[in-house]
């Protein structure tokens, strides 16, 4: 149990960049999940922090003590590998009891046995103890490696994509179970996961990284509601954020974006106007949930053709092209059919809307208006 | 019915198949076996039936130097075998492993070793190893058994380092074991089929050395390969004596073959064979 404290971590690997310039700080016991798409640099953060690779520059604080150039045993960290890494000679007791038979963990042979089947029960393989490796399913390998991991009560947790190799639906099982294990745990855990739901559903905060940058550190509210950039915008949510470049126009008092080449204006919602005032060409995003497509005739409503329907049970997915060509994606009720090539008209919520720089594609504005509402709205 | 019949039909066939290949294969070595058996006088008949008897073994054991020739053989192979696991082991982790400039055209420097016939470099290395003093002599042989052995080691343990995970190194590095706990405790035991099936490769091609031995040894490190054509000189013409002799030869490494024959196939087809 540890904070952890990042500053400046930089890899090159010859002239491609691993990570630049990665800093963050975790406060002990907190859960801290990176996010980030394939090739980000997520996984040579992990390697960094548990010196399987050596940086270019940059530390690594554990509890306040320096760990630089230290070795990986003389860390104390665990990590649970991608691969899972366990030994396929050894039986599934072997490979938990393997740390706490180590040189620099060492415990007497009965608190070994001790531990390994408690953890073995929470972890639910407690009747596959003596099995091989190669006779486990994924699933069983995946808990086995999370297993040895918690055997040692090491002071931070690395977690390298642990359930990317299950299939979706033990993953959404284990991400539950996972949620539910640390809070029992309580230790200073990374866990990187290139699934933007795990990296909420999990995270007490949410590193964004992209192109080895770290882009976003926020809550998973904020980094869903409030994202530093388009790009971070983009990571979270599927279907895909939509995101149009929009003109804003003063309308009397009211400040007004047009968007999707039509003349009808969303109305800004009103705390969002003084921020944006200076501003005229903007980048607006909006979630698919937010366009909510209306029958019959509305003079506020934008128009479009649908592309493509895709329905998903609860929901659907609508795919529309809307009257200056730009492709939108809708999140509607499962329960309503829409055919394809058909003329629909659809509003987009107001409150919904974020506002990014025309240039920076950094973030503007959005309304304050509690999330709860709109999403509601 | 039917069926019973096709695949008991396809199990004859197979079988009586199988058995002329075993027949075809191993013909040489029963024909070693009854030659060995066979007394002077018959050794040219063609027909099976002969009187045994057991002299070839007595003369090859009571009137020539071969027991010593074997145990010299055992001990230059042996300690080649040994040589090349203390070289080859860390060498072919290191090509597996990091990456070095000139990384493939070291290994493959290692591979050309056995392109080239040996007799093609072995007067250059007879008039080398004259000029160091290392003519007969078992540092001399051990050493140029190298040429044999180690690129063989080399490349099947490599491709058997290449298939573990670096994961599982760093796995067990963060479970608290230094690098070369790491290496005897986690890999070392995952490349063991590996490890022994290169290993008696290696043997048995040290084992049936002949060109290095004949110009580099002499009377006190001669090898049983060597001294088996003693037998045919230009005088007298013992084969019942060559047969004995190279029959003897044969045990140690079927013997061994037989004792790892698990890891071997094992050994031979993982790791070393792949895409």
């Amino acid at each position: 149990m540890a904070s952890v404290e990042i500053e400046g971590l930089t890899k090159w690997y010859g002239k491609r960049r691993g990570v630049e310039n990665i800093s963050f700080n975790l406060a002990d016991k907190e859960f801290l999940t990176v996010f980030g798409p394939a090739g980000a640099g997520k996984t040579t953060t992990l390697n960094l922090i548990a010196g399987i690779v050596t940086p270019n520059q940059g530390s690594v604080k554990i509890a306040g003590r320096n760990i630089d150039g230290l070795e990986p045993a003389e860390r104390n960290i665990a990590m649970v590998f991608e691969s899972y890494a366990l030994y396929p000679q050894l039986t599934v007791f072997e490979n938990m009891a393997f740390p706490l038979r180590s040189p620099k963990y060492k415990q007497p042979e009965k608190k070994v046995k001790e531990r390994v089947v408690h953890y073995a029960k929470v972890m639910k393989i407690d009747h596959l103890l003596d099995r091989q490796i190669q006779a486990l399913s994924n699933g069983q390998r995946q808990r086995t490696a999370l297993g040895r991991a918690l055997v040692r009560q090491p002071d931070v947790f690395l977690f390298d994509e642990p359930l990317s190799h299950l299939d979706a639906k033990l993953r959404h099982s284990m991400r539950a179970e996972l949620k539910e294990m640390r809070s029992q745990l309580g230790t200073t855990t990374i866990y990187v996961t290139h699934d933007y739901l795990e990296a909420m559903s999990l995270g007490d905060r949410v590193a964004v990284i992209n192109e080895g940058r770290i882009h976003h550190i926020g809550t998973p509210k904020e980094v869903y509601f409030r994202p530093t950039t388009m790009e971070v915008a983009r990571l979270f949510g599927d279907p895909e954020i939509n995101l149009v470049m929009g003109q804003l126009k003063a309308k009397g008092l009211q400040l007004v974006v047009q968007i999707l080449g039509e003349n009808v204006g969303i109305e800004v919602p009103p705390d969002a106007a003084e921020p944006l005032r200076t501003a005229n060409k903007v980048y607006v995003g909006f979630r698919p949930a937010n366009v909510n497509v209306i029958e019959g005739n509305s003079k506020t409503a934008f128009h479009g053709v649908v592309y493509s329907f895709e329905p998903l049970g609860t929901k659907s997915v609508l795919t529309v092209d809307a009257a200056d060509g730009t492709r939108i994606r809708a999140l509607i009720d499962g329960r309503r059919t829409i055919q394809i090539d058909r003329r629909i008209q659809f509003t987009i919520t107001p409150h919904s809307l974020m506002f990014f720089d025309a240039d920076t594609h950094r973030f503007l504005f959005r309304s304050k208006v509690p999330i709860e509402e709109v999403a509601n709205g | 019915m039917d069926r019973k019949v096709t695949s008991l039909f396809g199990y004859v066939s197979k079988s009586v198949l199988l058995a002329f290949y075993a027949l075809f294969a191993l013909f040489p070595l029963i024909w070693m076996l009854i030659l060995s058996f066979k007394p002077d006088s018959q050794m040219f008949t063609t027909t099976f039936f002969f009187d045994p008897t057991l002299d070839n073994f007595r003369a090859v054991f009571s009137q020539s130097d071969f027991l010593r020739n074997l145990l010299n053989n055992l001990i230059i192979s042996s300690l080649a075998v040994v040589v090349s696991l203390a070289v080859g082991v860390p060498a072919a982790y290191a090509l597996a492993r990091f990456q070095f400039k000139g990384r493939e055209d070291i290994a493959f420097t290692f591979l050309s070793f056995r392109f080239a016939p040996e007799i093609l470099v072995i007067i250059p290395l007879y008039l080398i190893y004259q000029r160091l003093g290392l003519i007969d002599n078992y540092f001399g042989l051990i050493w140029v058994y190298q040429l044999i052995s180690l690129p063989l080691l080399i490349w099947i343990l490599r491709g058997f380092f290449e298939d573990i995970s670096p994961d599982i190194e760093s796995a067990a590095q963060l479970d608290g074991y230094s690098w070369w706990q790491v290496f005897f405790k986690v890999l070392l035991p995952l490349v063991r089929p590996g490890l022994v099936a290169a290993a008696l490769l290696c043997f048995i091609f040290c084992w049936n050395a002949f060109t290095f031995t004949l110009q580099l040894g002499g009377n006190s490190t001669q090898t049983s390969t060597v001294s088996m054509t003693r037998f045919l000189a230009s005088d007298t013409v013992h084969y019942g004596w060559v047969a004995a002799a190279a029959l003897v030869s044969a045990l140690p490494e079927v013997i061994l073959a037989l004792l790892i024959q698990k890891h071997l196939v094992r050994g031979l087809s993982f790791g070393a064979v792949k895409g």
